[in-house]
């Protein structure tokens, strides 16, 4: 095969050119099935919310988004293979408050600035339940029950470092000191109330939503500045005295430094995901704020609000 | 009750959707499959399978994820016996009669065994499940931490079966397994423990990797350094299908459903799964039935203790499951998440509103296992030929699965190199005689029993009685205690008359054990 100089300088250039034009061809994002890992075992509640959002998702980010369950270590394992990729939002994260209490933790395995968060999804409040049957038919009862006999009261937990742990301990900085029991398998939280182990649970109602559908459970205290819609006799914390609101909230996250035009599209068709009567009824179902979502120019600092508030509560229980 | 039959026949109806049925055979054969990959665990496979089922009907996904369970519970038997590779945890109990009396020359013996063992397990247990479920739903939320730190510690004491050779190497092997499960991130207060700044370490050793190294890839470099010295089965043994007539099954009834019933309960149990199942059912007749002294050996109740108990753990997990959206085992937690994603939270109430798919689930149950032997019946013949093949290329196989298995837990290159270095400690327990057995036994019970240890001792204000006063844990606790002294006492009295000879069981367990250990020294 001939080529003579000239085809080659022509090639040459055609594939300068190219080289040129590809930057532009990196601008169409999504580029491929964006995944989303979702750190944590499947059928929870942050699989759930993945599984909702890649399935109402599709349409309008054009792409797929496949799940990716990378359970272990807290959310910590899932987090280690979002940071291990490029930050170029192909890869996303379902990142909630369980995972972002280990940052108020000691040596977080990573900080704020690894993570840029795309939107809030969920927010939740927290509540103290009981069994149906307790002894202890108000709040009043058990904060009462608390005082007279500090850290006799059992209530069941995720575990030590926590959300929960955070909260009970600022409760207990504040008088109603009760022993925490961890456990971490949803499955042995619950029955330890149920099966009269523990005298309350610290849960989000649509995690229990059918033991409170099938009078099993009942709420005494929601965490927060008002009451919840759903349970209109139920007071609010601050109603009780203790300031103190750390929700459970699921958010997407993408890598610290992915560009913000891809964040910006990301949330935007987010956005509309939110707005669909799937969604809505999506949140209903989880007990969840009807305001939940927070596009990306508010997520960030919800996020970082979060880790202010939780730190803030340790320092008062310490 | 007769309500109760009424429904099941409508269940069994549903069943009989194309849909359904296909689902139901499905769900059979990769149970069967992902039980007889070494490495590729039960729950994992359970796990790998729900994201198909996003778009299913609930009842075919339920059907198609619960026919896994009970055939999962099952395929393993197979490589245990034949390869002395366990497929899952829950096979681990099986290989020590299975194989040595596959060794012995009667491996289609021992699968045959294992068949009956499945079969009446499975259907009595689901017997029980339907008629049960409702009544016995409560019995489950007595348990708290103490009872099953209890349970699990009579699961430890099953070591002393294990490595009846030499009680202090039991021992010693049990320590060693419960010291590599404490490797990791303290699971109650999150301190890290000889975790030597390395993250993989962080996340603690999954079993499997020490599972599948130290059986699988130690076994591979004992016939390594034998020079695939083997013979052909062919030469040793029939690959005929034998399955015990009535009147053999008849002398074992009473063991048979004494393992069920024990399978059945462990089952029920929230937190404890087949593998405990098989493990309790295996200690208790190792300790107190008729041929208890040659256990190891390859005695029939070795091998029908274990399966018809880890099988039987299937419908009594199920029970908690359905009627309180609780399960019983790792499996069955993923099963909980399928309803979930299908909008259906099990609990009291699901028998009332969707009774018509609970039975159906019932129904496919009672299906699924006679469908499960007929495919095992078939199945066995073929595979007991695979051991006609050269040792050397199955256990090129063997390593493969071995490798992908360990991969596929975290997908972590680490766990590979993990995984070749509990090879080298299996293969070096196996040179020095040293049981490989407690040591897995420990490191799969061992976070287990610390978790409920940590949140008994939380529970009840650090006082260690509750083990022994709560009724259950008491009961559980004295049994686990008698289990541990009986070999002493045992020992105790053969020292105290030196000049006779040592009696004759004792004699004939302790060479059971070697057999199993080392079948070709």
């Amino acid at each position: 095969m001939n080529v003579s100089r000239r085809e080659v300088l022509v090639g040459g250039s055609a594939l300068a050119a190219m080289s040129v034009v590809k930057p532009a061809f990196a601008e169409e994002y999504p580029s491929r099935p964006i995944e989303l890992v979702v750190p944590w075992g499947p059928g929870g509640g942050a699989d759930q919310l993945a599984r909702k959002i890649a399935q109402l998702g599709e349409p309008e980010i054009g792409k797929p988004m496949p799940v990716v369950n990378i359970p272990g270590g807290t959310g910590a394992t899932g987090m280690a293979k979002i940071l291990a990729n490029p930050a170029d939002g192909q890869t996303a994260a379902i990142y909630i408050a369980d995972a972002h209490a280990l940052l108020a933790g000691k040596s977080p395995r990573w900080t704020m600035e690894d993570i840029t968060p795309v939107a809030v999804l969920i927010q939740a409040p927290s509540f103290i339940f009981v069994a149906q049957d307790s002894p202890h038919k108000t709040w009043d009862d058990f904060a009462k029950a608390a005082k007279e006999r500090p850290g006799a009261l059992k209530v069941a937990t995720l575990g030590f470092g926590s959300v929960d742990d955070f909260t009970l301990s600022f409760l207990g900085s504040k008088g109603v000191k009760v022993n925490q029991v961890p456990f971490s398998k949803p499955s042995e939280r619950y029955v330890s109330i149920l099966g009269g182990h523990a005298d309350a649970l610290y849960e989000q109602a649509g995690d229990v939503g059918s033991f409170l559908n099938g009078k099993q459970m009942r709420p005494l205290l929601v965490f927060g500045s008002e009451r919840f819609a759903a349970f209109p006799d139920v007071p609010c914390s601050k109603e009780a005295g203790f300031n103190i609101a750390l929700p459970q909230f699921r958010s997407i996250i993408v890598r610290g430094g992915t560009p913000p035009e891809r964040v910006k599209k990301l949330s935007d068709a987010l956005q509309k995901v939110a707005a669909t009567d799937d969604y809505k009824a999506f949140l209903k179902e989880q007990f969840a704020k009807d305001d939940s979502f927070i596009a990306s120019d508010g997520a960030g600092a919800f996020v970082a609000k979060q880790l202010d508030d939780m730190k803030a509560a340790i320092k008062q229980a310490s | 009750m007769i309500e109760i039959f009424a429904q099941l026949g409508d269940g069994f109806i549903a069943c009989l959707h194309p849909t359904t049925m296909l689902m139901l055979l499905l769900g059979i054969v990769v149970g069967l499959l992902v039980g007889v990959l070494p490495g590729l665990t039960l729950v994992m496979g359970v796990v790998l399978f729900l994201p198909f089922t996003y778009k299913m009907q609930v009842t075919d996904a339920i059907v198609l994820l619960s026919a896994m369970y009970v055939s999962g519970t099952y395929g393993g038997a197979f490589t245990s016996i034949l390869f002395r590779i366990p497929g899952e945890p829950i096979h681990v109990p099986l290989l020590w009669d299975g194989y040595a009396m596959a060794r012995n020359g009667q491996p289609a013996r021992a699968l045959g065994w294992t068949l009956v063992a499945a079969l009446v397990g499975g259907l009595l247990s689901a017997v029980a499940m339907v008629m049960l479920t409702k009544s016995v739903a409560s019995f489950a939320l007595r348990f708290s931490s103490p009872e099953y730190f209890a349970i699990l510690v009579f699961g430890l004491t099953s070591v002393i079966a294990l490595g009846s050779g030499s009680l202090a190497n039991a021992v010693i092997g049990l320590a060693l397994g419960l010291l590599i499960a404490s490797v990791g991130t303290d699971p109650i207060y999150g301190a890290a423990r000889f975790t030597f700044d390395m993250p993989i370490f962080a996340d603690g050793i999954e079993f499997l990797v020490v599972m599948v190294g130290a059986y699988g890839v130690g076994e591979v470099l004992s016939r390594l350094e034998r020079g695939f010295s083997s013979k052909p089965l062919a030469t040793i043994s029939s690959t005929k299908t034998e399955l015990p007539s009535l009147a053999e099954v008849g002398q074992v009834k009473a063991m048979l459903l004494r393992s069920t019933v024990v399978g059945h309960i462990i089952g029920i149990i929230p937190g404890a799964g087949a593998t405990v199942a098989a493990f309790v059912a295996y200690g208790l007749e190792s300790q107190f039935g008729r041929r208890r002294a040659q256990m190891g050996s390859g005695v029939v109740e070795g091998i029908v203790a274990p399966q018809s108990a880890a099988t039987a753990s299937v419908g009594g997990a199920l029970i908690p499951l359905l009627a309180l959206g609780i399960p019983g085992s790792g499996a069955t937690a993923v099963i909980l998440g399928a309803f979930m994603l299908h909008g259906i939270q099990p609990g009291p109430q699901i028998m009332m509103t969707s009774s018509a798919m609970v039975y159906t689930i019932f129904a496919s149950i009672f299906i699924g296992i006679a469908m499960m032997c007929v495919l095992g019946y078939f199945a066995i013949r073929p595979l007991v030929k695979i051991l006609d093949f050269p040792e050397a290329i199955v256990s090129a196989f063997v390593m493969l699965f071995c490798f992908v298995g360990a991969l596929a837990i975290r997908s972590n290159v680490t766990d590979l190199w993990l995984m070749i270095g509990f090879g080298a400690l299996g293969y070096l327990f196996e040179r020095y005689k040293f049981p490989i057995a407690p040591l897995v036994l420990g490191v799969i019970l061992g976070p287990l029993a610390e978790e409920s240890f940590m949140n008994s001792m939380i529970s009840f204000s650090n006082d260690w009685t509750v083990f022994f006063t709560r009724p259950i844990a008491g009961t559980v606790m004295a049994l686990a205690i008698l289990t541990l002294s009986l070999p002493i006492i045992g020992l105790i009295r053969n020292r105290r008359k030196p000049s006779g000879p040592p009696s004759a069981p004792q004699l004939s367990s302790v060479g059971g054990a070697e057999r199993v250990l080392t079948p070709e020294a």
